[in-house]
């Protein structure tokens, strides 16, 4: 049996982690509201983006937080043309299905790419804080996992407060919620739903560079993460940002205590359990409402 | 129509013949691996077809059945000592057993979420035979003894060839079995349109869950063979995500209705696959090629070549009109759209049902095919 100190120091690193998988899962659960898409490349873009920063990092020296200046915005027009020139251009009958091959194709490209690029070998950042660290109540908590929270907390709040509180937002939970409706209400759903779309892959810039502060990275990574996403978005319920959130952090804290008895690969299979177990007995998932039902 | 048949059994017979005597004409036994890559791809993408052709549920995950029934294979034969080709059909056997709860929990959700299981599905496996490295050998790989000890290198990619071809051949036979039965009907429709064929009284959920396993079964015969013939497996390319992809991509590519589709897909990518490696070696630019392809087909191809090509033979000929139960509800749903000066792309599935009233001519027809 594990100390206290231990199972305490656990929970905390499964709270870092469970923000970065709720941000990630937020951007997955736009695609989905605005698209009924579901988007396999959401992490093949969180490892692009890792890639980007540490690249500007080594040819540079500047710290990765600083392409956070470049890579979101790209990221956001890139989420926008691809909703606008690919997916919208397939037959509505069959969207869901061809879009999960088409991202999935994006998701091989990307990989491929970077694999040419910046072939196999694995990378990481060496920065000046990088082993620096502080005490909580017994627990030992690196800086770098902390700015990586912090950045994943600050994104969902963002996103939050803009999707509750400006015009934009209004008009795109409109378009989530009910498409003909919005349209009647003057709402250029076409349009709002590009941006949605952005908005989305925006958080998998977010998301990358706060990955690749503390995590050792290669062009095949994304596979160890787009499993554990998908499982925390089908969980929440599809289509359910707080049902993601909740999802993300009870899964992020379980894979983090079952690290202390069993090794990283086996702890990592809590997701596909959770995934399975979900789809067995509630299908629509625990917080997800009427539109999960249809999936 | 009496033309038409014969012209169909002619072809078959051509392509049976050219296929049969393909290893006594090879020059090299390395055409003859080529030849095999190609058959089992494409026993593996007509597989993959029982589900992804008739129901319309498109599996991304089926490399797990495949990588199982490589697995199970060779650790029946290693461990429990079975003769090899028992241990491919215990191994088949046990795979179809597993597809039953597996397909148990995918099924029951539609659309993405299957699609996500599918995926989970390999990943999981990924982990688990890797991790396991007392029993299934781990990184390090699992050697298969050769079935037939005392036979010559060529003789043996000989051998192989056949049963390859054999599997094949049986394979395709169920498919066209089940395309022309009554099952088959219940599966096209649930493709079409799963409430109203539920409506009708289409046990689609029994259905599906039986064109599952038959295609898991099928899945992990090909695996298992694969086991046999090339006598080493590594978890990272048993169950490696890229193996489901290929399968969709040669039957997309081919065409998903058609019973050659498949094939035809198999044909083109497994050569194209076995010369990129020939002329480029082994870069990540594969994965590029394979993404970039499987993009432009679900973009610009979704329906393959074969109904391309047919389009294209349809406008020489006097243009009539196909059978009914062949139009499928997207273009049905696009002509009605049209007539209503609304194009169909309003791309919401969340204006609840009343995408189901556009189907009613389909299910009058019955004669056809």
């Amino acid at each position: 049996m594990p100390s206290a100190s231990l199972v305490f120091q656990s929970v905390v690193l499964g709270v870092l982690l469970g923000g970065l998988y709720a941000l990630l899962a937020a951007g997955l659960t736009l695609y989905f509201g605005v698209m009924r898409v579901v988007m396999i490349a959401h992490s093949a873009f969180l490892i692009l983006a890792a890639y980007l920063a540490w690249y500007a990092h080594r040819e540079t020296g500047i710290d990765p937080l600083l392409t956070l200046v470049v890579t979101v915005p790209l990221f956001f027009a890139a989420g926008v043309a691809m909703q606008r020139l690919l997916l919208t251009r397939l037959r509505p009958a069959t969207l869901t299905m061809m879009s999960v091959l088409l991202t999935f194709s994006v998701a091989l490209t990307i990989e491929g790419l970077l694999g040419y690029a910046f072939s196999g070998t694995q990378r990481r950042i060496r920065l000046g804080y990088s082993s620096a660290g502080f005490e909580f109540l017994g627990a030992r908590i690196a800086a770098v996992k902390l700015i990586a929270f912090g950045m994943a907390a600050l994104a969902l709040l963002g996103l939050y407060v803009l999707m509750k509180h400006s015009r934009f937002g209004q008009a795109l939970r409109a378009t989530i919620q009910h498409r003909e409706a919005a349209q009647l209400l003057g709402i250029d759903t076409d349009r709002i739903a590009g941006y949605g779309f952005g908005l989305g892959l925006a958080t998998a810039a977010v998301g990358g560079t706060a990955l690749a502060l503390d995590t050792t990275i290669y062009p095949s990574l994304h596979w160890h993460w787009i499993g554990p996403l998908m499982a925390i978005i089908v969980v929440g319920g599809l289509g359910s940002v707080p049902g993601a959130a909740i999802a993300a952090m009870t899964l992020g804290m379980l894979q983090s205590l079952l690290q202390l008895e069993l090794s990283t690969t086996w702890a990592q299979t809590v997701f596909y359990v959770a995934l399975f177990a979900t789809l067995a007995f509630r299908p629509q998932g625990f917080f997800g409402g009427r539109l999960a039902q249809r999936f | 129509m009496r033309t038409g048949t014969l012209l169909h059994v002619g072809a078959l017979v051509a392509a049976v013949a050219v296929a049969l005597s393909f290893p006594s004409m090879a020059p090299s036994p390395y055409e003859i691996t080529v030849g095999i890559a190609i058959l089992n791809f494409a026993v593996l993408s007509t597989s993959w077809n029982f589900v992804g052709g008739f129901t319309g549920y498109i599996s991304l995950g089926h490399g797990a059945f495949a990588g199982l029934g490589a697995y199970g294979t060779g650790l029946l034969v290693t461990k429990a000592e079975l003769p090899p080709f028992a241990a491919l059909f215990v191994a088949a056997a046990l795979v179809a057993a597993l597809a039953v709860p597996v397909g148990y929990a995918a099924l029951r959700v539609r659309g993405a979420s299957f699609v996500i299981v599918s995926i989970a599905l390999v990943l999981i496996l990924l982990l688990v035979f890797q991790s396991w490295a007392s029993f299934t050998g781990g990184s390090r790989g699992l050697v298969v003894p050769r079935p037939f000890p005392g036979m010559l290198r060529s003789e043996h990619h000989r051998t192989f060839y056949f049963l390859f071809a054999a599997l094949l051949a049986v394979a395709l036979l169920t498919w066209w079995i089940i395309d022309r039965s009554r099952f088959g009907m219940g599966l096209k429709a649930i493709r079409e349109d799963e409430d109203k064929a539920q409506s009708l009284g289409t046990p689609t959920f029994a259905y599906k869950l039986i064109v599952f396993v038959v295609s898991a079964a099928f899945t992990s015969l090909a695996g298992g063979l694969y086991a046999l013939w090339f006598g080493d497996l590594d978890p990272v390319f048993q169950f490696s995500i890229l193996s489901g992809a290929y399968m969709v991509l040669m039957a997309l590519l081919g065409g998903v209705r058609h019973l050659y589709g498949p094939l035809l897909g198999a044909v083109i990518v497994g050569y194209a696959l076995e010369y990129s490696k020939v002329e480029y070696g082994d870069t990540p630019l594969h994965l590029v090629v394979a993404g970039l392809l499987l993009g432009v087909v679900v973009m610009f191809m979704p329906d393959g070549v074969i109904p391309a090509a047919t389009a294209l033979l349809g406008r020489f000929r006097k243009s009539g009109e196909t059978s009914i139960r062949e139009v499928t509800a997207a273009e049905l749903k696009q002509r009605h759209g049209q007539r209503d000066g609304n194009d169909g792309t309003d791309g919401s599935d969340g204006s609840d049902g009343s995408d189901g009233s556009e189907v009613r001519n389909s299910e009058r027809s019955g004669s056809g095919g």
